[in-house]
C-alpha cells in the first residue's frame, strides 16, 4: 500500500471531499486533523478507542462532503449551543457505558460542555474560515450523536471483521489527514488505470501492485459500508445524513414498516418483515448487475427495469426506491453492453480495445462493490437463522435506504461511464480519443478524471503507434487508427510528397497539427534516410522519448503544448530533420543539384547554352521526325567539352540530358527540344514533382534564347557580313537596309529588355531567396516549399501563369514576326546577291567585249539587263512592303504586349514595360500608352485586345 | 574552344595597351607571369579559353599577335617577366626595323610587303581555334605601324574573314597636346576610313580624355604611359568579363555587340568607367558606391573616356547604352536605379527607335582586390562622338589646304599616282559625320533613304 505514503497533490486538491475544505489550503488538512485528534481524545479519555471515533470523523468528512454543506444555514453560536446542551444531557442521562468512559477520560472534570467550550476557542484560533468552523461544528454535532451509538455498537458488534483492525494496525498510514481516505480510492484508480496500460511496465511488477491495489479496494469498501452501518446505526430516525436536521420529521413516513412493525407478535413480524426486506435488498442487488428478479423484470423495449406487476406486496415509498435503485442495474446494463464486442457499439480497434478494458475495469470495480453488499446480506440472513432479533441486529440491517445513499457515488460514475461510451459508440483511434478528450474539459472534476482515466488507457496503443513511428518510421496499424497513413501503392519516388500523410478523421484533437505534422516529418525522415538514402543510423533521443512516453503519458493531452513530451517529440523532430539535411546536403548534393538546375535548365551557364544552340542549329532546323535523340546527346556532350560546364561535377553533368518530345506535324527540332535534369534516388524522391515545372519553364526561356541568337548570330551579323560585299549598290539598297537595321534593333532591343528582366529580376532574385532560405532551413520540407516557390515565382514571371494569357499571346507574336524577318532576310540577300552578281557578270562581260574590241555592250543585252534591273527595283520595293509588313506586326505586337504590361495589376510588370519603353519611343507614337493607370484605361486595354486584329488590319491598311 | 577571340597588337600604343591588357587578364585569372596557373585558381569558375589556350605543357598561351615596325616595345615586352607568356612565333617584328616614320602610307605599305608573313601568323592561330568569333585590334589611328599597318590588317581580314567579327580599340590622339607627329591628321583620317568601313565595332580611346581624368579625377600631375595604360586595359579588361565570366547574358562578342549597334556605320562606342583609382591612390575611400550612384556616375561627360567637347546645341543623345555592373549588385537595385535614372531625365535617347540603359551584370575576379563595392563600366553609342570625327576632319583640312607634308605620302605606292585616297577619307569620315548628326533627329530613316537616292 505504499501509493498511501505519496499521494499526488494533483489529486488530492481534486478531491471531492475539498468542496467545504478545499480553500483552506493543504497545510490546513493536519491542523483539522489535529484538533480533531485532540477533540475525539478529549470525549474518549486517552484510551485507543478514540482512535476509532476519529477514523469515522475522517471518512464521515471523506465520504459525505455534502452532509456538511447542507449544515451552513446553521450559524455558529446556536450550533455550540446544541452542542454543549447536547454534552450537558449526555452527562447528565449518564449512560453508564459513556459515563464512565467520560469519568475515566477528563480526569477528574465533569464538565464537558466547558471542556467543548474551551476546544472551540482553541479552534476559533486556528485561523480557519467561519464557514468551515461552522462545518466542522455541525459535523461534531452529527459525531456526538453518533458517537454514543457508535461506542455501543462496535463494542457489542462481533461484525467488524478482524481484518479490518489488522489492517488498522499493520498500516501506520492508515491514519493520515481526512483527504487521505479518498486518495486511497484515488490511488486506488490511479494505479488500476497504470496497470490496464501494460505496454508501459513489466508483468510481474504490475500484477503485485495489482494485487495491493485490490486488497486495498476491498479495504475502502469496507471502510465505507462500516461507516454507513455505524452511521446509519446511530441517527436512525434521520436516516440519511443530508436528511438529518433539515427534515427530521421524514423518519416516521419513511419507515412505516417500523411504524407498523409493533405488532402483538413482534419477533414474529419482524422476522417475515427482515424476510421480504431481505428479499427487497436481495432483488436490488441482482438488478444492481443486471438481473431481473421477483420484484424487478427489465422492460424488452428499454432495457430499463420496471416493478413486476406481481409484485403487490411492496409500498410505494419501496417501490420508488427500487425503481430508482434499479436505474443503476440499467446504467450498468447499458455500459456492460458498450464493453461487449459483439454488440456492434463498443469502440473499435486497438485504441478501443484499450477503452473498452478500461470500461471493464470500472465494472469490475463496481463488482466488488456489489459483492461487499451481497456478503453483508448474506451474513444478515445467517445471523437471522440463528434467531438473535436483537435490536443491535436490526440496525445493522441492509436497507433500501442504506444501499441508495451507497449507490450515489457509483451511480454517478456508471451513468458517466455511459455516457462516455455512448459518445464513443463505433468510433476508433484518433476519433475515440478526441471525444474521450471532450470530456476533459469538463468543470466537474469527477468527470474530469474519470475521463482522464479512461483517455490514459485508450492512448496505450497510440502511444506504442506514435513510438514505434517517430523512432522506426513504421506504422503497425491494423485498424486504421492512427492520424499517419501509409499509402502503400505509392512508390518510393513519391515517399517524401505523397506516400504518408496525415489522417485528419483520426487525428486527436488534443495534437495540433502543427504537431500532427512534425510527428509525419520526423517519421517520413527516418523512411526516406533508410529506403532512399539508405542511412540505417539510429534515431538520436531515442531512450529519451521512449522514457518520457513511459512517465509522462498524459502528457500529450494536456492543455498546454508545452510539456516535457512535446519538447521531447520536437527535439526528435529537430534531430531527425536536422539528420535528412546533413543527409541530403551533404553526400546528396541537394543545393549542388538545384544550381545545376539553374545553370543548365534555366539557361544560367550562357556559354554552354550558347554553344548548345550554335551546334545544334543545323540539327534542329530538320523536321522534327528526322530528328534522334542520341544525335543530339552528343552534341550536347560537345557543347559540355567545350565550355565552362565542362568543370562542373560529372556526377551532376550525368543528369543532363536532352530529350525530345514527340513531335507533331510540322513541327521543326525547335519545338520538341527540351534539355532534361534526370533525377534519380533520393533525389527523385524530393524533386520529381518540381521537374514537370522545370519541363515547363524551359521551353519559353530556351525559345527567347533561340529568338535572340537568330536576331544577333543570324540577323544581325548576316546584315553586318552582307553590308560591305553588298556596298556597290548600297545607293539602291540603303533605304530598305534602314528599314531592315531598325528593325532589327528594335526586336534586339526588346528581346534584350525580356531575357534581362526574365533571368536576372525573375530567376536570379527568386534565386538570391532561395538561396537565403537553404541556408536557414531547419527541415527538407523548408527547403523544398522555397524551391517550390521559387519555380511559382519563375513561372509567373515568364509570363507562363494563368492570367498571363495575353502577354504570352503578344509574345507569340513578337518572336513570329522574328522569325518571318529572318526567313525575309535570307530571300531579301538572294535577292541582292543574284542581282549584284549578274551585274559583276554583266561588267565582266563589257569588258571582255572592250578587250577584244567591240562594243562594250550589244542592244539585246543592254535591254536584258535593263529589264533584269527593272525586275529587280519592283522586287525589291515588293520586299520592302512586305518587310513593312513584318515590321508593322511586329511593332503592334509589342504596343499590345506594353498595353497589358501597364495595366497589369503586378507592380513589376508596370515597371518593366516601362523599361521596355524606356525612351517612350511606343509612347510617343501611341496614344493609349500616354494614359495614365486608371480603370477606365484598363478597361480600354480589354477592349483593345479584343480589337487588336481588327485594329492592326486597318492600321496596316 | 568556341567564340575564341585573337587580339591583335599593331605598333608602339597597340603594343602598349594589349601588354597591359594580358597583365591584367593574367592577375584575373590567376595566370602566373609564364603562363601557369596559379595554385590558388585552379578551381575557378572563369572561363580562360576565350582569351588563352593550353599548349601541350598546360602552359596558358594568350591568343595573341603583336606585331610592330621597330622594336623598341616588343623588346620591353619580351625581356619583361610575362615573355615567356607569349608564343614567341606571334610575335612578329619587322627585318627592316625602321618603323613606320609616323607616316600611314609608310605603315600600310609595309603591311602590304609584310602580309604574307602577318597572315601566315593570324591564319596559324585562327586555325588553332574550334570556333573563332572575331579580332580584337589593338592601336593608335595616329602613327604610322598602328594605324597604317593596321588599316591594311583591317582590310585584309574583312576580305579573308568576312564572317568573323572585328573590334578594334583604337586610340585617339591627344588634342590638348601639340602632337610631334606633324602628318597625325592624314593618318588619324585615313585610319578613320577604316575603321569605318572595315571595323565592325571600335571602342574610342580618346588621349585628350585619359589625361584628363587622369589629372583631374585621380589627381596625377604628368600622367606616365604606363598610367593611362592602366585605365585602358581596365576598360579593355571589364569589357570582356561578359565573355569571361559566363552568366545568363552576353556571352559573347556577338551579344555584346548586337544590341549596342543598330545600323552598322554607326559602331563607334564611348567608354567610361567609375570609381577610377590608381594603384598609389591612398587616399582614404570616401565614395560610397551603390548601384545608382555608379550608373549615375556613369552617365557624367566627365567620367567619359572620350573627350566630345561641349554640346552647344543640346541636340546629341544616347544611341544605346550596355552597363557592365560589377560587384555586390542586387538585381531588385538595378531596376529601382533605372526607375530614377529615367524619372530624372539623366540621359537623353534617340528619337528614332525604343532604346534603354541595358545591364549585364558580371561577376568579377576573386583573386582582384577591389576597395569598391561596386564597380561599372559602360559601353555607350553616343551621337556626339562625332565631334571627334569633325575635329579630325577639321584639322586635315587645315592641312591639305596647305598641301603640307604630302611628299612622304607620295613616295608610298597607295599614294603614287594621285591623292584620291585622302579625299576619298575625307567623304567617307564625312559622310559618317552627317549619319551621326542625323542620328539625333527623329527622320534619321529618312535621311538614310535620301542618302540612298542621293547618292
Amino acid at each position: 500500500m505504499s501509493f498511501n505514503a505519496s499521494p499526488s497533490p494533483s489529486l488530492g486538491l481534486n478531491s471531492p471531499s475539498g468542496v467545504p475544505l478545499s480553500t483552506a489550503g493543504r497545510s490546513n488538512y493536519k491542523d483539522i486533523y489535529d484538533l480533531l485528534e485532540r477533540l475525539c481524545k478529549s470525549f474518549t479519555g486517552a484510551k485507543s478507542n478514540h482512535r476509532d471515533i476519529l477514523r469515522h470523523v475522517t471518512q464521515y468528512i471523506s465520504n459525505c462532503p455534502s452532509a456538511l454543506g447542507s449544515t451552513m444555514p446553521y450559524d455558529e453560536s446556536s450550533l455550540l449551543t446544541k452542542i454543549t446542551q447536547h454534552l450537558n444531557a449526555t452527562q447528565a442521562s449518564g449512560t453508564a457505558h459513556t459515563a464512565s468512559i467520560l469519568r475515566g477520560s477528563s480526569g477528574g472534570s465533569t464538565n464537558n460542555a466547558a471542556l467543548f467550550l474551551n476546544l472551540n476557542e482553541q479552534l476559533k484560533s486556528s485561523q480557519l474560515e467561519a464557514r468551515q468552523r461552522n462545518a466542522l461544528l455541525t459535523f461534531l454535532l452529527f459525531m456526538a450523536d453518533s458517537k454514543y451509538t457508535t461506542e455501543n455498537g462496535s463494542s457489542s458488534n462481533p461484525s467488524v471483521p478482524p481484518s479490518f483492525s489488522r489492517t488498522r494496525y499493520s498500516n501506520p498510514n492508515a491514519f493520515l489527514p481526512p483527504n487521505n481516505t479518498i486518495q486511497t480510492l484515488r490511488g486506488h484508480t490511479f494505479h488500476k488505470a497504470q496497470n490496464s496500460t501494460p505496454f508501459v511496465g513489466n508483468g510481474g511488477v504490475s500484477s503485485g501492485i495489482y494485487n495491493s491495489s485490490e486488497i486495498n479496494h476491498k479495504i475502502s469498501v469496507l471502510r465505507q459500508s462500516n461507516y454507513q452501518t455505524g452511521n446509519h446505526s446511530g441517527s436512525e430516525n434521520d436516516s440519511t445524513p443530508s436528511s438529518v436536521s433539515m427534515i427530521p420529521t421524514a423518519a416516521s413516513t419513511q419507515f412505516p414498516l417500523r411504524a407498523g412493525s409493533i405488532g402483538p407478535d413482534p419477533s414474529k413480524m419482524l422476522e417475515t418483515q427482515s424476510n421480504i426486506n431481505d428479499d427487497i435488498v436481495q432483488n436490488v442487488i441482482y438488478a444492481f448487475t443486471g438481473i431481473p428478479g421477483k420484484y424487478l423484470k427489465k422492460d424488452v423495449v428499454s432495457g430499463k427495469f420496471k416493478l413486476d406487476v406481481k409484485a403487490k406486496n411492496l409500498n410505494v415509498v419501496q417501490a420508488g426506491m427500487m425503481l430508482r435503485l434499479a436505474e443503476l442495474g440499467y446504467y450498468h446494463d447499458l455500459v456492460k453492453s458498450y464493453t461487449d464486442t459483439k454488440s456492434g457499439l463498443c469502440a473499435l480497434g486497438l485504441m478501443g480495445q484499450g477503452f473498452i478494458s478500461a470500461l471493464r475495469a470500472e465494472l469490475t470495480k463496481y463488482y466488488g462493490m456489489v459483492a461487499l453488499l451481497q456478503e453483508q446480506l448474506n451474513k444478515q440472513k445467517q445471523t437471522e437463522k440463528g434467531a438473535l432479533h436483537s435490536i443491535t441486529n436490526r440496525q445493522e440491517r441492509l436497507t433500501l435506504m442504506k444501499i441508495l445513499v451507497w449507490s450515489v457515488d457509483p451511480l454517478q460514475r456508471l451513468q458517466l461511464l455511459a455516457a462516455i461510451a455512448e459518445a464513443c459508440q463505433e468510433k476508433k483511434g484518433g476519433a475515440l480519443a478526441s471525444t474521450v478528450h471532450g470530456f476533459l474539459s469538463s468543470g466537474n472534476p469527477m468527470v474530469k478524471n474519470l475521463a482522464k482515466e479512461l483517455l490514459v488507457a485508450i492512448c496505450g496503443p497510440l502511444y506504442q503507434m506514435l513510438t514505434k513511428w517517430l523512432l522506426e518510421g513504421e506504422i503497425c496499424d491494423p485498424h486504421g487508427e492512427f492520424f499517419i497513413e501509409c499509402l502503400v501503392e505509392v512508390g518510393p519516388d513519391r515517399l517524401w510528397h505523397d506516400k504518408y500523410r496525415v489522417r485528419s478523421s483520426m487525428l486527436p484533437n488534443f495534437v495540433t497539427t502543427d504537431m500532427a505534422n512534425k510527428i509525419l516529418v520526423t517519421g517520413k525522415s527516418i523512411n526516406f534516410l533508410c529506403e532512399i538514402c539508405e542511412d540505417k543510423q539510429p534515431v538520436k533521443g531515442r531512450d529519451e522519448l521512449r522514457q518520457c512516453i513511459e512517465e509522462n503519458a498524459e502528457h500529450i493531452f494536456s492543455a498546454v503544448a508545452d510539456t516535457k513530451l512535446h519538447s521531447t517529440i520536437d527535439s526528435i523532430y529537430l534531430n531527425t530533420s536536422k539528420r535528412v539535411l546533413d543527409i541530403v546536403m551533404g553526400p546528396h548534393k541537394l543545393l549542388e543539384h538545384l544550381q545545376a538546375m539553374r545553370r543548365y535548365l534555366l539557361l544560367g551557364q550562357g556559354d554552354f547554352i550558347g554553344i548548345l544552340m550554335e551546334n545544334l542549329k543545323s540539327e534542329l532546323d530538320k523536321p522534327a521526325k528526322e530528328l534522334y535523340s542520341y544525335d543530339l546527346s552528343s552534341i550536347m556532350d560537345a557543347a559540355i567539352r567545350s565550355t565552362n560546364a565542362q568543370y562542373d561535377d560529372p556526377e551532376i553533368l550525368n543528369h543532363l540530358d536532352v530529350r525530345l518530345m514527340s513531335p507533331c506535324d510540322g513541327d521543326i527540332g525547335w519545338d520538341i527540344l527540351s534539355l532534361q535534369y534526370t533525377v534519380r534516388g533520393p533525389l527523385a524522391t524530393m524533386l520529381e514533382p518540381s521537374m514537370r515545372i522545370y519541363q515547363v519553364l524551359f521551353k519559353p526561356l530556351w525559345r527567347m534564347k533561340h529568338m535572340e541568337f537568330v536576331l544577333s548570330s543570324k540577323i544581325w551579323k548576316d546584315q553586318k557580313c552582307n553590308s560591305k560585299p553588298l556596298r556597290p549598290m548600297a545607293a539602291e539598297l540603303d533605304k530598305v537596309l534602314y528599314r531592315l537595321h531598325l528593325f532589327t534593333s528594335e526586336m534586339i532591343h526588346f528581346i534584350h529588355q525580356m531575357q534581362y528582366y526574365i533571368l536576372f529580376e525573375v530567376i536570379e532574385c527568386s534565386w538570391a531567396e532561395l538561396q537565403e532560405k537553404v541556408q536557414n532551413a531547419k527541415a527538407l520540407d523548408d527547403i523544398l516549399n522555397a524551391h517550390d516557390e521559387f519555380l511559382t515565382t519563375i513561372k509567373c514571371g515568364a509570363f507562363l501563369d494563368s492570367n498571363s494569357g495575353d502577354l504570352c499571346h503578344n509574345m507569340e507574336t513578337v518572336y513570329e514576326a522574328i522569325v518571318r524577318l529572318e526567313v525575309w532576310q535570307d530571300k531579301f540577300y538572294e535577292l541582292c546577291f543574284r542581282e549584284l552578281n549578274s551585274r559583276k557578270e554583266f561588267d565582266k562581260d563589257v569588258l571582255e567585249s572592250e578587250k577584244l574590241g567591240k562594243f562594250g555592250v550589244t542592244a539585246e543585252k543592254k535591254l536584258e539587263r535593263d529589264q533584269e534591273h527593272k525586275i529587280f527595283e519592283q522586287t525589291l520595293s515588293s520586299y520592302h512592303k512586305s518587310l513593312e509588313n513584318i515590321g508593322g506586326d511586329y511593332e503592334a505586337a509589342v504596343r499590345c504586349f506594353l498595353l497589358a504590361l501597364n495595366s497589369n495589376n503586378d507592380h513589376n510588370l508596370q515597371l518593366f514595360g516601362i523599361r521596355l519603353d524606356f525612351n517612350e519611343y511606343y509612347k510617343k507614337r501611341d496614344q493609349r500608352l500616354g494614359v495614365p493607370l486608371t480603370f477606365e484605361h484598363m478597361r480600354m486595354s480589354n477592349i483593345y485586345f479584343n480589337n487588336s486584329k481588327s485594329l492592326l488590319g486597318s492600321r496596316i491598311n | 574552344m568556341p567564340s575564341e577571340i585573337i587580339t591583335l597588337q599593331l605598333g608602339q600604343c597597340g603594343n602598349q595597351i594589349g601588354f597591359e591588357f594580358w597583365k591584367r587578364l593574367c592577375l584575373e585569372h590567376g595566370i602566373s607571369p609564364n603562363g601557369v596557373l596559379e595554385d590558388f585558381a585552379t578551381d575557378g569558375v572563369d572561363r580562360k579559353d576565350v582569351f588563352f589556350y593550353q599548349a601541350d605543357d598546360d602552359h596558358y598561351i594568350p591568343r595573341a599577335v603583336l606585331l610592330d615596325l621597330e622594336p623598341r616595345v616588343i623588346h620591353t615586352i619580351m625581356s619583361s617577366p610575362y615573355a615567356k607568356l607569349y608564343n614567341p612565333e606571334n610575335v612578329y617584328l619587322s627585318k627592316h626595323g625602321g618603323g613606320a616614320g609616323n607616316n600611314w602610307a609608310s605603315g600600310y605599305s609595309q603591311g602590304e610587303k609584310l602580309q604574307e608573313e602577318v597572315f601566315d601568323i593570324i591564319d596559324r592561330e585562327a586555325d588553332g581555334s574550334d570556333s573563332l568569333e572575331g579580332f580584337v585590334l589593338c592601336h593608335s589611328i595616329a602613327g604610322g605601324t598602328g594605324s597604317g599597318m593596321g588599316s591594311y590588317i583591317m582590310e585584309r581580314l574583312s576580305d579573308r574573314f568576312p564572317k568573323k567579327l572585328i573590334q578594334t580599340y583604337s586610340v585617339f590622339p591627344n588634342q590638348d597636346e601639340i602632337s610631334d607627329v606633324v602628318v597625325q591628321p592624314y593618318n588619324s583620317l585615313l585610319t578613320l576610313r577604316r575603321l569605318t568601313s572595315c571595323a565592325d565595332c571600335v571602342v574610342v580611346l580618346d588621349n585628350t580624355a585619359l589625361n584628363r581624368i587622369a589629372t583631374d579625377r585621380l589627381h596625377i600631375q604628368n600622367p606616365s604611359f604606363s598610367q593611362i595604360n592602366t585605365l585602358v586595359s581596365t576598360i579593355m579588361s571589364v569589357s570582356t568579363t561578359t565573355l569571361r565570366y559566363p552568366s545568363y547574358m552576353n556571352n559573347n562578342l556577338i551579344g555584346l555587340t548586337a544590341p549596342l549597334i543598330p545600323t552598322p556605320q554607326l559602331h563607334f562606342l564611348m567608354t567610361g568607367y567609375t570609381p577610377l583609382t590608381t594603384d598609389n591612390d591612398q587616399t582614404v575611400n570616401v565614395r560610397k558606391t551603390t548601384v545608382l550612384d555608379v550608373m549615375r556616375r556613369l552617365l557624367q561627360p566627365k567620367n567619359m573616356m572620350v573627350s566630345t567637347g561641349p554640346d552647344k546645341t543640346n541636340h546629341h543623345c544616347y544611341i544605346s547604352i550596355l552597363n557592365i555592373i560589377q560587384g555586390e549588385v542586387d538585381p531588385t537595385q538595378v531596376h529601382k536605379s533605372l526607375q530614377r535614372i529615367r524619372e530624372r531625365k539623366l540621359a537623353q535617347f534617340i528619337p528614332w527607335g525604343p532604346a534603354s540603359i541595358q545591364v549585364a551584370l558580371s561577376r568579377s575576379s576573386p583573386y582582384v582586390q577591389s576597395s569598391h563595392r561596386v564597380s561599372g563600366l559602360m559601353l555607350a553609342n553616343h551621337t556626339s562622338i562625332c565631334s571627334l570625327f569633325e575635329r579630325a576632319l577639321g584639322q586635315y583640312d587645315k592641312l591639305k589646304k596647305r598641301g603640307a607634308f604630302l611628299d612622304q605620302f607620295r613616295r608610298e605606292d597607295i599614294f603614287k599616282d594621285d591623292l584620291s585616297e585622302l579625299d576619298d577619307s575625307r567623304d567617307v569620315v564625312d559622310c559618317l559625320v552627317q549619319e551621326y548628326e542625323a542620328a539625333t533627329q527623329p527622320n534619321y530613316l529618312h535621311w538614310s533613304a535620301k542618302k540612298g537616292q542621293g547618292e
